[in-house]
């Protein structure tokens, strides 16, 4: 296999971007025990990840590398909102979120085995749902377990990706009912979404329905697309009038707590719903291209400013350039497979899955805060506070890993069963 | 027979040439990608371009300073307001107003975002931020003090660009002193009158004049003749009066223009010849909103005006009579009565749209002009424009040629019937246009509750004329 020497470039550029940002909070705050404490944690955990990556395994390596990269950003934004403090939790999440990573990526690298286990998808599936029905209480979409709460909602997330990518190939078993052609899983795939949206309507909680939808949607499209040279104009039609259908129906079911967000003019409203997001827009503006400087905002007086208008906060603090800068890094995780792309059908499937669920997540979070749609409260991955959003996004980054992975065919990979190709 | 396709047949192996799924899969990693940039490109314009109105709304920033047409000051938000000569203000609070949030509808509560100190790059700061504006402060304040303890409003423009020169509206409040005991104002003292619909009484009859004209054709009209007793009695046995109860005679449309005739312009309207329809088309066309048919507002460099409206149901019935003379439902703002002028005045049917602020100069001291927002959408015709200021030249000539002295004006006075909180009472309104070659201005004068004896219009119009003869050169 090709020794690739882009490893320890990638580290140098990896540790020359926390250095600086480091060096940065050390020039705000002075070199206190805080300072250290994130600093040392920051670096170890470079250092560790580079190891990890040089002698452990080297297969794709594009996803590892930004990972870690933006791993280590998101703990200096959360260690620095409003003041100088380490924030532990969060660099103990992140650091589970790699580990989790690399696990999910040794589960699924195998396409034919991952999608094998398929009755096990469906399972975890049901599990959770039950999870969030019946233990979260009040319908509510947290579990609180004392000493940690989690969201099952977010592990569904990774569940139904593997659901979307796990049945492209059985798209030639039709069956046929009342004279209309049907394939099963696709079947089970709409009723999942239905599921979600569902106990998402159930739980009042609307806001990451779209991340499913979307899933969903890239999962039949390729579904669709299998073996076929061109999707007909009629079939074209008809998923789009679905679509169009679907959301205008929603538009006016929606609950009314749904429909005061769609309409709310948050200038008109200043004190009251609309109170987060002029917040949000007022921090961004204060701190113009390159932030008021690190541990200077005042963003975090403001509810989930850590999470559901974190982009907000670390605009003020570091500047809309390196906010920018952080949404395009997150999303140079599901760009990169098209550096490398998938090289099996259930890994397109896991990729585009993942590229959905990530996008639209920010699409929700960054536009949402900013006012451009309307604002829903959902996390951008790996940046916002949060230990369940923090494991799911990294099994999905796992999901990304694997699709960049060699297939394997027998214990072999097919790179090296054709020659190394 | 075709071998049916089993998935052994599709096994997937390492394949550089990419299954069509696999393709799709990159394609629509790609269009997502894709679309999410640019979005973001698109929410890092929007942030950038708003971000002094996020400043302004979050009262986080500091604001310019707002200049007459000489450079005389008439806001500064970059020191105490207290700290300027006593009155300074006086006449034009609520006009000009303030950063406080209490007067949104004036023209710094409206440009906020434009008088931010304030720039993304370099973020808050004492800048250089400032707008200068069309108004003459001299003018502003030779009418302030000419009402003395009457109320009212005068707005005034230049009918030629449309700059605006003179808008007062009395009570006012004084911004130098602060108004934290709003309640102990007097009352509307916080917003401009000339922005807000009143009762326009008799100036009303140049729409009906309009109307008539654009259906009739101006000769038509102009050879048409009614008679007046004094009391007139319309289709369904209800009395139209006339402010001279002898009554006018058999008059021509000039005389009773002259005369300000109600009955002349009831039968007008009456008339069959002059269908409701053709009052309505051309009511609309000028901007009211009839019968509650939706009309567009108009702003003034954000500065919000109501559209005029009425009622117009039976060309038979009292209330529509009474609405096309100006009295009833029917309300107009004097902004909008100016705006008619102006397109009378220049003889076109159309206005060039008023605008305050005249340039602009950024944080930085760069300075940008603001040109004129272009002309208005027709309200009549041409012909209608030229035959309408004849008949108001000609009223000014013969009625007002003492008070407005050397000045060639055109001019409709009116008398509105205005109840409000319980109490009635009588506005005097004086709605037209100067034609000197160094006064070209359209103005809109009203004083309330004016009683004989006291301040008249054109005495008022006089004082504003004075003030801004030559006003070209007063820059």
């Amino acid at each position: 296999m090709k020794k690739s020497l882009s490893h320890p470039f990638l580290l140098l550029l990896i540790l020359i971007a926390h250095a600086a940002m480091l060096l940065l909070v050390v020039f705000s705050f002075g070199l206190t025990p805080d300072a250290v404490e994130l600093a040392s944690a920051v670096l170890l955990f470079d250092f560790i990840g580079f190891i990890f990556l040089q002698f452990v395994h080297r297969e794709a390596c594009t996803v590892d590398s930004v990972l870690l990269l933006v791993l280590g950003m998101s703990t200096i934004y959360q260690s620095c909102f409003g003041g100088l403090t380490f924030a532990k939790k969060h660099f103990i999440f992140a650091v589970a979120a790699f580990v989790i990573c690399q696990f999910t990526y040794l589960l699924v690298r195998n396409p034919y085995r991952a999608e094998k286990m398929k009755p096990l998808w469906y399972l975890m599936f049901i599990g959770l749902v039950g999870a969030i029905f019946f233990l979260t209480g009040s319908r509510g979409i947290w579990i609180d377990l004392g000493f940690i709460t989690l969201q099952p909602s977010e592990f569904v997330k990774p569940v139904f990706v593997l659901i979307c990518a796990s049945s492209i190939r059985t798209q030639l078993h039709k069956h046929t009912l009342l004279g209309f052609h049907y394939v099963p899983d696709n079947l089970a795939l709409l009723a999942c979404t239905a599921v979600i949206a569902g106990l998402q309507w159930y739980c009042r909680d609307l806001g990451s329905l779209p991340t499913f939808v979307a899933a969903a949607g890239c999962g039949l499209m390729l579904r669709f697309r299998y073996l076929r040279e061109k999707i007909s104009l009629r079939l074209v039609i008809f998923l789009c009038l679905c679509v169009c259908g679907t959301a205008a129906a929603a538009w006016h079911l929606a609950p009314a707590y749904v429909q005061e967000r769609l309409h709310s003019d948050i200038w008109a409203d200043m004190s009251g719903s609309g109170y987060q997001q002029v917040k949000a827009l007022t921090a961004i503006a204060e701190g113009g291209w390159f932030g008021k400087g690190a541990g200077s905002g005042t963003l975090i007086h403001v509810a989930a400013s850590r999470t559901d208008i974190v982009f907000s906060a670390i605009c003020e603090e570091w500047g809309l350039f390196t906010g920018l800068m952080t949404v395009i890094l997150v999303l140079f995780l599901p760009a990169s497979l098209l550096a490398v792309p998938p090289r099996s059908y259930y890994h397109s499937g896991l990729a585009v899955g993942v590229a959905a669920v990530f996008m639209v997540q920010m699409t929700l979070n960054v536009f949402g805060s900013c006012n451009l749609i309307p604002f829903t409260g959902v996390t951008i991955p790996f940046i916002s506070q949060g230990g369940s959003s923090m494991l799911s996004s990294g099994i999905l980054a796992g999901f990304l890993k694997a699709a960049q992975a060699p297939v394997l065919t027998g214990g072999n990979t097919a790179a090296e069963t054709e020659g190394g190709r | 027979m075709a071998k049916q396709k089993t998935d052994s047949d599709y096994t997937p192996q390492l394949d550089v040439s990419a299954p069509r799924s696999m393709r799709v899969a990159g394609r629509v990693t790609s269009l997502l990608l894709a679309a999410f940039l640019i979005g973001l490109f698109y929410l890092a314009y929007v942030l950038v371009s708003h971000s002094p109105f996020y400043m302004s709304k979050s009262g986080a920033t500091g604001y310019g300073t707002v200049y007459d047409r000489t450079g005389d000051v008439l806001f500064d938000g970059t020191k105490p307001l207290s700290s300027y000569p006593a009155g300074q203000f006086a006449d034009v609070g609520n006009l000009i107003g303030d950063a406080s949030g209490q007067m949104a509808n004036t023209l710094v509560g409206r440009n906020l975002s434009r008088l931010a100190n304030y720039n993304f790059l370099y973020g808050k700061e004492q800048g250089q931020v400032s707008l200068h504006t069309t108004l003459s402060h001299k003018a502003n304040k030779a009418v302030y003090w000419k009402l003395g303890k009457k109320n009212g409003t005068v707005i005034a423009c230049n009918w030629k660009t449309g700059e605006l020169l003179c808008c007062v509206s009395k009570p006012c409040v004084d911004i130098a002193k602060g108004y934290d005991n709003i309640d102990a104002l007097p009352e509307n003292s916080l917003l401009c009158k000339a922005f807000y619909p009143t009762v326009p009484g008799s100036t009303q009859k140049v729409s009906t004049l309009a109307a008539a004209y654009e259906k009739l054709g101006v000769s038509a009209v102009n050879q048409m003749q009614f008679s007046c007793t004094g009391t007139w009695i319309n289709a369904k046995g209800q009395a139209i009066k006339c402010h001279e109860a002898k009554g006018h005679g058999t008059q021509t449309l000039t005389q009773a223009f002259r005369n300000s005739c109600n009955p002349f312009f009831a039968q007008l309207v009456q008339s069959a010849k002059l269908p409701l329809s053709a009052v309505i088309e051309t009511y609309t066309r000028m901007g009211y909103s009839v019968n509650g048919a939706k009309a567009d507002s108009m702003s003034l460099d954000g500065i919000t005006i109501a559209p005029a409206s009425t009622t117009l149901t039976d060309a038979k019935d009292f209330d529509t009579q009474w609405g096309c003379l100006g009295q009833g439902t029917t309300l107009v703002s004097p902004y909008q009565l100016m705006l008619w002028e102006c397109a009378i005045a220049n003889g076109t049917g159309t206005a060039q749209k008023p605008y305050l602020i005249s340039s602009r100069t950024d944080v930085d001291g760069k300075y940008s002009p603001v040109h004129s927002a272009g002309k208005t959408d027709g309200f009549f015709s041409a012909e209608t424009a030229k035959a309408i200021q004849a008949v108001m030249t000609e009223n000014a000539r013969t009625q007002y040629s003492y008070s407005l002295g050397k000045y060639t004006c055109g001019v409709k006075s009116g008398t509105a019937q205005v109840e409000q909180n319980g109490k009635a009472y009588e506005n005097s309104l004086l709605a037209g246009f100067c034609l000197d070659e160094k006064c070209p201005v359209a103005f809109c004068v009203v004083i309330e509750e004016r009683v004989n004896g006291e301040l008249t219009t054109a005495q008022l119009t006089k004082t504003l004329l004075d003030a801004l003869s030559g006003i070209n050169s007063q820059k």
